[in-house]
């Protein structure tokens, strides 16, 4: 066992990672330069336990981009992620007065980003009762603060069951539903008709069925709706081709705890998968297989993940308060941030470009840059010294000393086991 | 190792001690001629026991010679300085493996807002805050015997307001429910196995985490010498040393067991202290005594003052009788939500990838 840890983090490619927690706060963590050191930028919000986050959507594009936030307490936001500010709050229990919010939570969430006008978005919400939501809110500019809800649509997607997640597809046309006791089912978003139903494994040898309970679902390619993957609360993943039949393709097992996040590579192939006692793996999903696990003293649950579009990383939070952030090709961890909360959810702004704040904030990124340049040279120091200082121990006493000091430590040791 | 500290000591008493011992300089003229020579000075290396305990009672000496030379040396320095009115030299303090814990991000800070918004959020502060009365369910693993039940009835005596059920063949999660419905606060599994107790399960309740602790050492109150028996006044609490926002959950769920206003008139303390991610559980009476007639005797002989009764009057101290059960807690995982072993999701869980080193502790 080595004696000390020396956290190695090499740093990650410049991104921006907003991040949503139980206390309901923002947070933003930028990570600038070639090898930065991510760390915490911003904080918007203030700590309310009824403000939890459930649900965050993000439109990343380069002007006017648009954050979507659903919270606990029934309302969605529309907030701007570049400076936090927030351009209109849409309260659920307005437009539907019978249920509370309190036991009708938003599960899913999901800001379009094809046919947006700047003066407005449409987002579709899913309830866990089975309430879906499409709405098309105009938020006026600041002049004029009449930021009002234009024409929604609601359909049930399901009476019975409780619904945990949603997605949408890349072409926003379909999106898929799952949760405990409902099959994943895809929907066409412009009909708002159900266009396929899974259907359960069958029984297994011994005649025991278990129950449906998807926890996550995503799609796998951006271009592609009939296939995606889906995590189940018997630890479970599966996936499912519509074209194909209404089981599931494949089906492997996945460690013990319940999968907790999927997410997918732009490749179509690979896929994440977080779960709920902090295992995050790659698998090849063509056919099944585990590329391999990501290791990093991660003890909490996966509540989120997002992949990065360009760069190979991946970030992932949960329960454990950690954002951390990952190498997809040799799964290492390039960094990891402390947040203080339970975290619930985690987008990557992909339009962020760490040069662009380095002629704002000169002082900070030379900083920045200094230390990158001294890791390095540190690191080739350090084994040099190690030897010079094994050398100097042949000769000196100073060893001795150290001993001596440890096995001092040993005898306290004793000591304390004795007073217990 | 041990072989080539003996070896560094001896170099140090000879440098320290040149001109006393002869053998030193012999020792030191043979590392000149030769590094095989030295090497074979070095007990482990001689092969013959009599010779090789021979020498290695001298080098055992040698530096028995050596401390205590070092320590009258301080103590000289010491009562000097103070003779001359000098600052005296700065105690050393010895490096444990506490003190030079690894660097921690998650340690809170007192001033962190952040942490008092959290903490007003959580499961516990309705307790906390006494808003309501804690009331803990305790039973047990299915199969009950050997040093379970009179655990129990001691953690029964220790906690207020604890009820103990039976656990007949009941499922943990209908307990939970059924513990719901009757407005428990917490409850609390004792886990036996081979007839003892081994393990602990905390569960809050309506929403709480589930904090499952490895329970070892345990010394029941008839098991300890000169114990004392616990009044029914409510305890006082002591939670020692928990850090790290994972400690300070773990110690607000153990908060949550015990009501938060004690009765002082009781003297009744239950402590929970952790040391390197050990929680030690202990349950005291104290008194605070005035030692007077004792010291005044000792003293009076000698001098005979009036002042020196009026300083022994003076003196308070307190006192300790130990009563209740002893025995030490690990945290094996912390569960968010009620107990779930299936479909749980974990805050925290031990992996075995987290032990990279014997200064990082967790609590």
């Amino acid at each position: 066992m080595p004696r000390t840890t020396t956290l190695e983090c090499p740093g990650c490619p410049p991104l921006r990672a907003l991040t949503f927690d139980s206390l309901g706060l923002i947070k933003v963590v930028e990570s600038r330069g070639n090898r930065g050191i991510a760390h915490v930028v911003e904080r918007w919000g203030s700590p309310d336990s009824t403000k939890c986050v459930l649900a965050a959507s993000i439109d990343d594009r380069k002007q006017d981009p648009l954050l979507a936030v659903a919270r606990k307490n029934g309302t969605v936001e529309v907030v701007n992620p570049l400076n936090g500010e927030t351009k209109i709050s849409i309260s659920n229990a307005g437009v539907d007065t019978e249920v509370q919010p309190e036991d009708d939570n938003i599960v899913g969430l999901h800001l379009f980003r094809k046919h947006r006008q700047s003066s407005s978005c449409n987002l579709l919400t899913c309830t866990s009762k089975g309430d879906a939501n499409l709405w098309c809110v105009k938020f006026a500019n600041s002049s004029s603060d009449n930021a009002s809800i234009g024409d929604s649509r609601t359909w049930k997607i399901g009476s019975s069951g409780h619904f945990l997640c949603s997605k949408v597809d890349g072409s926003e046309t379909y999106a898929v539903f799952g949760g405990k006791g409902i099959e994943v089912n895809l929907w066409d978003l412009e009909k708002c008709s159900k266009i396929w139903t899974a259907k359960p494994p069958p029984k297994n040898s011994l005649g025991i069925f278990t129950p449906t309970w998807f926890t996550s679902v995503t799609f796998l390619a951006d271009d592609d709706h009939r296939k995606f993957a889906a995590g189940t609360n018997n630890h479970q993943v599966r996936l499912y081709d519509i074209s194909a039949q209404r089981r599931p393709v494949i089906s492997f097992d996945f460690r013990e705890t319940p999968i907790k996040a999927i997410t997918e590579d732009r490749d179509g192939h690979t896929i994440y998968i977080g779960n709920g006692s902090g295992d995050i793996a790659s698998v090849d999903i063509r056919t099944g297989k585990l590329l391999g696990c990501f290791l990093g003293k991660c003890s909490g649950s996966i509540r989120s993940m997002a992949k990065h579009p360009e760069f190979p990383v991946i970030a992932s939070c949960g329960l454990d308060s950690y954002l951390r952030l990952w190498d997809v090709r040799t799964r290492q961890l390039l960094s990891a941030v402390f947040l203080k909360q339970h975290l619930t959810n985690v987008v990557l702004d992909c339009n962020f470009d760490g040069k662009e704040v380095v002629e704002v904030q000169n002082v900070k990124d030379v900083q920045i840059e200094d230390e990158t340049v001294a890791l390095p040279v540190k690191r080739k120091k350090t084994p040099k010294e190690k030897e010079r200082s094994k050398k100097k121990a042949a000769k000196d006493s100073e060893r001795s000393n150290k001993l001596r000091s440890k096995k001092k430590s040993r005898s306290l040791e004793s000591q304390i086991d004795d007073d217990s | 190792m041990g072989v080539k500290k003996r070896k560094n000591e001896t170099e140090e008493t000879e440098r320290s001690e040149d001109g006393d011992f002869v053998d030193g300089r012999e020792k030191k003229k043979k590392k000149e001629v030769g590094e095989s020579k030295k090497k074979e000075i070095l007990p482990s290396m001689i092969k013959n026991k009599e010779k090789r305990s021979e020498i290695y009672a001298k080098l055992k000496h040698q530096k028995k010679v050596e401390k205590r030379k070092k320590i009258k040396a301080r103590d000289a320095a010491e009562k000097q300085a103070l003779e001359l009115g000098e600052e005296p030299p700065a105690k050393k303090v010895p490096r444990t493996i506490e003190n030079t814990r690894e660097f921690d991000e998650t340690v809170c800070m007192p001033d962190d807002e952040e942490l008092f918004a959290a903490n007003d959020a959580d499961e516990f502060s309705s307790i906390i805050r006494r808003e309501c009365a804690p009331k803990i369910l305790i039973t047990t693993c299915r199969f009950n015997s050997g040093r379970g039940p009179a655990f129990i009835s001691e953690l029964l005596s220790v906690i207020p307001n604890a009820h103990y059920y039976k656990r007949g063949t009941y499922d943990l999660k209908k307990i939970v429910e059924y513990a719901k419905n009757r407005d428990f606060t917490s409850l609390i599994v004792v886990h036996t196995n081979r007839r003892e107790p081994d393990a602990l399960l905390i569960i809050g309740l309506p929403d709480g985490p589930t904090a499952h602790f490895k329970l070892s050492r345990l010394v029941l109150r008839k098991d300890i010498k000169n114990h004392g028996n616990p009044t029914s006044h409510q305890p006082e609490l002591v939670l020692n040393n928990f850090t790290t926002r994972l400690g300070l959950r773990v110690a607000r769920l153990i908060q949550s067991l015990f009501p938060q206003d004690p009765n002082f008139r009781g003297r009744r303390v239950v402590t929970l202290h952790n040391q390197r991610d050990f929680i030690f559980f202990r349950h005291h009476r104290y008194i605070f005594e005035t030692k007077e007639t004792k010291q005044a005797d000792s003293k009076g002989k000698k001098l005979k003052d009036e002042k020196v009764e009026k300083i022994s009057q003076e003196k308070v101290l307190a006192r300790l009788q130990e009563c209740g059960p002893r025995f030490t807690l690990k945290l094996i995982s912390l569960q968010h939500g009620t107990f779930d072993s299936k479909g749980g999701e974990y805050e925290w869980v031990h992996k075995p990838e987290m032990d990279t080193s014997r200064r990082r502790f967790f609590l």
